[in-house]
């Protein structure tokens, strides 16, 4: 997968909470502690078999200054290598693999967790903003949702109705998954009835902030095949940051995510997605689900909607993606927990017979920072 | 099999208790352009970009690569942060060394920054602990640092004279560093005679509170080759943690800092580090830490950290200079101060310290240090590969 290196990287086992709203009779530590309990469990590997922990969470969210601090000890990290990786779990997951792919360790374990309910995610969002001249004027994550929203429409000449069939199409699939707990799921019309969120953008058809932790095991080629009688491996692996400034950014597409993918799909040798069985991808809104899809190559510009009305060889987000459950900082690493969970069978809403699939994970306001990678059995 | 790891430039700011000519991204900036510089590249250059700095808080603002990236070069890059607390700075540069190594990217920018003077520190630091039953006592790092030093007072009699000494020492070497903004000549009696901040600790143990970025070029042997003819090379780089609540957690020596070391001596084939390491940079954020550091890192056997600070072994002239750069003493932006550390072991080994040179310093030693002192890192850095 990276230059002049042949050590592969595999997945070997993982495990996450349920995602709900809030989880109100748990702390930050119990809900790391279950998974990373759980992802060992029937591993083959103990806490002493692994060489390193790199996290995601975020010091805002937990209202905790160095927060990894408190949590090493639930984490499994007391004395050994641990990193803070302050961005999405994807991230997290990028730093392990080349940890591994470099030699310099074997078993590494990845923590991605979010209590959103006990922390004012709109604040989360705009204190990312430069402070001089976007925070004075409120600036944040609805805004730029909206203007994202706003942009595709008029460049592709759509109408706003697409926005509630995605959001719909999403929450469908939600509910199927046993690991949310999510209520209902919406119809279309009921999500256009939500109330107004980001014109043109309603309440349901932004993502919708929930509570969990994951936790993924990976381990190099030699470990893996030893204790895992399916590893996925990782095949390739991209990722790219747009500039901060909104106002320069293109707002109809997300160009970021299409250098993150390009920079995967090179790694693992294919031209793009088409080939692959499914996509697990991450978005703030319903009009971002489709400037991703559109990103990774999986529906030319504007044409995103199609893959919800036509149906798409690639299975889109079969576990229901971001929208209906977004644990903020484990998102991405959700998404690579569900296609390993998918690929392996483990999981009855996987589709069949799928072999390969790509995972996106994102960062920022407005959808910044991507990260892609790509997966085989 | 892994890639050696160089670095092939290094870039420091002017160091001050307030840079108000700078924001942020100003600051992150002008080291970023001063390592480009020394390395004789461009943004172009750069594969990839590692932003470390302390908790968010300190600067108040959330990822703040997400607003610095504009001024990184690192547009459509990747770009990611790594906080670590105040070891940040070398925990960043084990995130881009294991990109290189791995072969994911062949050069790797990574800056560390911090500017306290836009936040109260020590609430911010007081934040760490548990919000139910930690804070309410919690006291900044001094508090508990300051239990832990009157232990070693009792049991490895790391004085409070020795510790004065290291004050003195470090405040001496900030001198010959153009870099440092705290020029002040110190005494051992100057130092027992400050205020006690808390007990054992003095306003002269404790280093300044700066603004501040350091910026360092890492590079695949390949990309190191086209660069410079005299890399310094990464020989081994390790971060440990451990559980702040572990009810085995020893204080009187840092299990951390011990395993990080034994791990990286063995890949460096340090097997006599006082005799073997010709320079050492220590991230000393109170006095009485590079003591317990000596020990440690096996510069001399435990309990011996007074005699080896006594003897004059790590001044200047002494045959384990440790700071020559004068450590936190002279600088103290926390996110950057382990990454300068590792900047100045670079120096070292490529004969470009100036006045502040070790002659002949072949192979350094470098320590970072961060969270509730239960962060540690440690990396060697030599004129030659393993």
């Amino acid at each position: 997968m990276f230059a002049g290196s042949s050590n592969r990287v595999g997945i070997v086992a993982s495990a996450q909470t349920q995602f709900k709203r809030a989880w109100a009779d748990r702390q930050h530590v119990d809900l790391i502690g279950e998974v990373v309990n759980a992802a060992l469990k029937g591993s083959g590997l103990r806490i002493e078999d692994v060489d390193f922990v790199i996290d995601s969470g975020s010091d805002i969210l937990d209202g905790r200054s160095i927060s990894n601090c408190g949590f090493l000890g639930a984490m499994g990290a007391h004395q050994k290598e641990e990193s803070r990786v302050e961005e999405d779990g994807l991230w997290s997951a990028l730093y392990g693999a080349t940890k591994i792919g470099a030699g310099s360790a074997e078993v590494g374990l990845l923590v991605a967790y979010s209590k959103p309910s006990e922390s004012d995610v709109a604040a989360f969002y705009w204190s990312q903003c430069e402070p001089f001249y976007q925070r004075p004027v409120g600036f944040g994550q609805a805004a730029a949702s909206g203007l994202q929203a706003q942009s595709y429409l008029a460049e592709h000449g759509l109408s706003e109705e697409i926005f509630a069939d995605v959001a719909a199409a999403e929450w469908a699939k939600a509910v199927a998954n046993p690991a949310l707990e999510i209520g209902d799921a919406p119809s279309a019309a009921e999500v256009r009835e939500s109330g107004n969120a980001a014109a043109p953008l309603r309440e349901l058809e932004m993502s919708q902030p929930v509570d969990g932790a994951v936790a993924v095991v990976i381990a190099s080629q030699r470990v893996a095949e030893r204790i895992c009688p399916d590893p996925v491996w990782i095949t390739g692996i991209g990722t790219a940051m747009d500039q901060h400034a909104f106002s320069r950014r293109q707002r109809s597409a997300l160009p970021a995510a299409a250098v993150a993918a390009e920079g995967a799909y090179k790694r693992a040798g294919i031209d793009g997605p088409q080939g692959l069985s499914l996509a697990e991808v991450s978005a703030s809104s319903s009009a971002t689900q489709l400037m991703v899809l559109e990103a990774l190559g999986l529906a030319e510009a504007g044409k995103g909607a199609a893959l919800y009305e036509d149906g798409s060889k690639v299975a889109i987000n079969p576990s229901g993606g971001a929208l209906p459950a977004d644990p903020i900082m484990a998102t991405g690493l959700a998404r690579l927990s569900e296609a390993a969970l998918q690929l392996t069978g483990r999981v009855g809403h996987a589709p069949e017979g799928a072999s390969s699939a790509v995972v996106h994970g994102a960062g920022g306001v407005g959808m910044q920072n991507h990260c892609v990678f790509t997966l085989e059995v | 099999m892994p890639r050696d790891v160089a670095i092939v430039g290094t870039g420091q700011t002017v160091y001050a208790r307030r840079r108000t000519d700078v924001s942020q991204a100003g600051l992150v900036r002008e080291a970023v352009d001063a390592a480009l510089e020394d390395a004789e590249l461009t943004f172009a250059d750069v594969d990839s970009i590692v932003v470390a700095s302390g908790p968010a808080l300190f600067g108040s603002v959330n990822q703040p690569e997400k607003w610095l990236v504009d001024g990184l070069g690192g547009l459509m890059k990747p770009v990611v942060r790594i906080t670590s607390g105040g070891g940040t700075g070398l925990a960043g540069a084990l995130a881009a060394m294991n990109q290189v190594s791995s072969g994911f990217a062949e050069r790797v920018l990574v800056v560390a920054y911090d500017k306290l003077s836009e936040g109260a520190l020590q609430y911010q630091i007081s934040t760490l602990y548990d919000p139910f039953w930690g804070r309410e006592f919690a006291v900044g790092i001094m508090g508990f640092a300051s239990a832990y030093w009157r232990a070693r007072i009792e049991t490895l009699g790391h004085t409070e004279e020795a510790a004065a000494m290291v004050g003195v020492k470090n405040h001496r070497n900030a001198f010959l560093n153009p870099y440092a903004h705290v020029r002040k000549e110190i005494t051992v009696e100057d130092v027992l005679a400050s205020r006690p901040l808390a007990w054992p600790i003095k306003l002269l143990d404790v280093p300044p509170i700066s603004d501040g970025a350091c910026a360092v070029v890492l590079a695949s042997p390949e990309a190191a080759e086209k660069t410079t003819a005299k890399p310094a090379w990464i020989r081994g780089m390790s971060y440990f943690g451990e559980a702040d609540n572990a009810p085995d957690r020893f204080m009187l020596q840092s299990v951390p800092l011990q395993l990080a070391a034994q791990r990286v001596y063995k890949k460096a084939g340090i097997t006599n580090p006082r005799r073997q390491f010709d320079v050492a940079e220590l991230q000393e954020p109170y006095t009485c830490f590079e003591l317990s550091y000596y020990e440690g890192l096996g510069l001399c056997p435990t309990g011996e950290a007074a005699k080896l600070i006594e003897s004059g072994a790590t001044d200047m002239e002494g045959d384990i200079p440790c700071n020559p750069s004068g450590g936190c003493m002279g600088a103290n932006p926390i996110g950057a101060t382990a990454l300068i550390r590792l900047a100045e072991a670079a120096l070292q080994v490529t004969d470009k310290a100036g006045e502040r040179q070790i002659e002949g310093a072949r192979t350094a030693l470098v320590q970072a240090g961060g969270g509730w002192a239960n962060l540690r890192g440690v990396a060697v850095v030599g004129a030659e590969r393993n």
